[in-house]
């Protein structure tokens, strides 16, 4: 299950900015690291981080449910299919190289995937828009991440419609790959007209809300930021900085 | 950025997350996840079209939680990029010519993907491209080439038939609406 989750853990209480800068940390530590017992580390401090934030068993769950698939298809492609030598574990013979690569790779997705799973899970949306609109955000910005999230079950639905729509008109889906591809305009085509043909409505519904005059907003309940935690922040883009550093530092000796 | 930027850009964002339902109803092998990108350059330029694009892969790491493939992002900036000079020159006017402009986009496309997918991801990124790759990959093709075949067969596809729709879409659109975008008339 991804979105959030209500809590009181210090995640839940921490400035969105925060959360955010440690799942962003650990998706780019991910790809500064090269040895298969630093990514591990890396999976066990995003575990750790979903542990303090109290979601550790959903957040886990849905990190493996995700990963699973791309768990399955590094070790046929590289931990089957892979280079020599091989090393025979029972009947089976794996790649031994192919197989470091895998751990790497699944531990990189893994990692980044309960990273960000456990910001979902712990920074509340309301608090995220309220802190960027804090920071004089610029409207437009907000307004794409949160009212596209408002819009797509809306449009989830109307192309549902459609779809049933079309049908009882007798349109079939099923048929050749040549016959499928020619419904897929009368599918397409009214849901996305008909999204267009309401833009100028929702021009005029935004304006008159305000929307377009350019002044700054005044969020009514920002959430609180203290020193620490901005620390926090400068210290987790200095520890990504010193890992990169230490990537090219060691592929260069 | 003016607010029917922002509104046309949310319809491009919309139109990328949702066509996808559409396509496995239909069991297409594609996937049609820039068609918006593309409806975005087309309407309006280039900035609306890489705001659309990038929104649309982060929002798709937020809905799916897959935030590991992120760096694709920069497949749909090239995508926006193309799309909005294929417009400019006029491309998406006849089928005739967006199909080409398709052929053009998948190879822009799978130069950026193949080598996020190779590098990043070690050729493995999930769903067809992947059982493509792993396919040639069974048959001897060695890790590199299997990953960059899978890459171009799917996006050459996929993009083809994405501006087709575009095409297709441009050429339905009423007098008075298409009136209102002013880019369509360049």
């Amino acid at each position: 299950m991804i979105g959030y989750v209500a809590g009181r853990s210090p995640l839940h209480r921490a400035h969105p900015y925060t959360t955010l800068s440690v799942a962003a940390a650990i998706l780019f530590g991910a790809f500064a690291m090269a040895q298969p017992l630093a990514v591990w580390l890396l999976v066990l401090a995003a575990a750790a981080v979903a542990a303090v934030g109290g979601v550790l068993r959903s957040s886990a769950r849905t990190a493996l449910l995700l990963s699973l698939p791309i768990w399955v298809l590094l070790f046929v492609l590289h931990g089957l299919l892979g280079a020599t030598p091989r090393v025979w574990v029972g009947p089976v013979s794996l790649s031994a190289p192919g197989i470091a690569r895998a751990l790497i790779l699944g531990g990189r997705v893994t990692a980044i995937v309960l990273g960000f799973v456990t910001a979902l899970g712990t920074i509340e949306p309301h608090r995220l828009v309220e802190a960027m609109t804090a920071r004089g955000v610029p409207f437009g910005r907000t307004f794409l991440l949160a009212s596209t999230l408002t819009v797509l079950p809306r449009m989830r639905e109307r192309a549902a419609q459609i779809l049933e729509a079309q049908q009882c008109r007798g349109l079939r889906l099923g048929g050749s790959p040549v016959a499928r591809l020619r419904a897929l305009g009368p599918l397409a085509l009214p849901l996305i007209l008909g999204a267009l043909a309401e833009v100028d409505e929702q021009v005029l519904a935004l304006d008159a809300r305000g929307a377009g005059s350019g002044a700054r907003r005044t969020p009514l309940d920002p959430p609180s930021d203290t020193a620490w935690q901005r620390a926090v922040r400068w210290a987790l883009l200095a520890l990504v900085l010193a890992a990169y550093a230490w990537k090219f530092w060691s592929m260069r000796a | 950025m003016t607010l029917r930027d922002l509104v046309l850009i949310r319809l491009g964002v919309a139109v990328n997350l949702v066509i996808g339902q559409i396509v496995s109803a239909l069991l297409l092998p594609v996937y049609l996840d820039a068609v918006g990108t593309i409806l975005v350059a087309a309407l309006v330029g280039p900035r609306a079209a890489i705001a659309a694009g990038l929104v649309a892969q982060v929002l798709n790491a937020v809905i799916s939680g897959n935030f590991a493939w992120l760096p694709f992002g920069l497949v749909q900036v090239a995508i926006a990029l193309y799309a909005t000079a294929a417009a400019r020159l006029g491309l998406f006017r006849r089928f005739a010519t967006a199909v080409p402009a398709g052929l053009g986009m998948g190879f822009v496309a799978a130069s950026c993907s193949a080598p996020i997918s190779y590098f990043v991801f070690g050729g493995v990124t999930g769903g067809g491209v992947t059982l493509v790759t792993t396919v040639l990959r069974a048959l001897g093709a060695p890790l590199g080439v299997a990953v960059a075949a899978a890459s171009y067969a799917t996006d050459l596809l996929d993009k083809t038939i994405a501006c087709a729709l575009v095409c297709l879409l441009l050429r339905s659109l009423p007098r008075t609406l298409a009136a209102r975008f002013p880019a369509l008339a360049r």
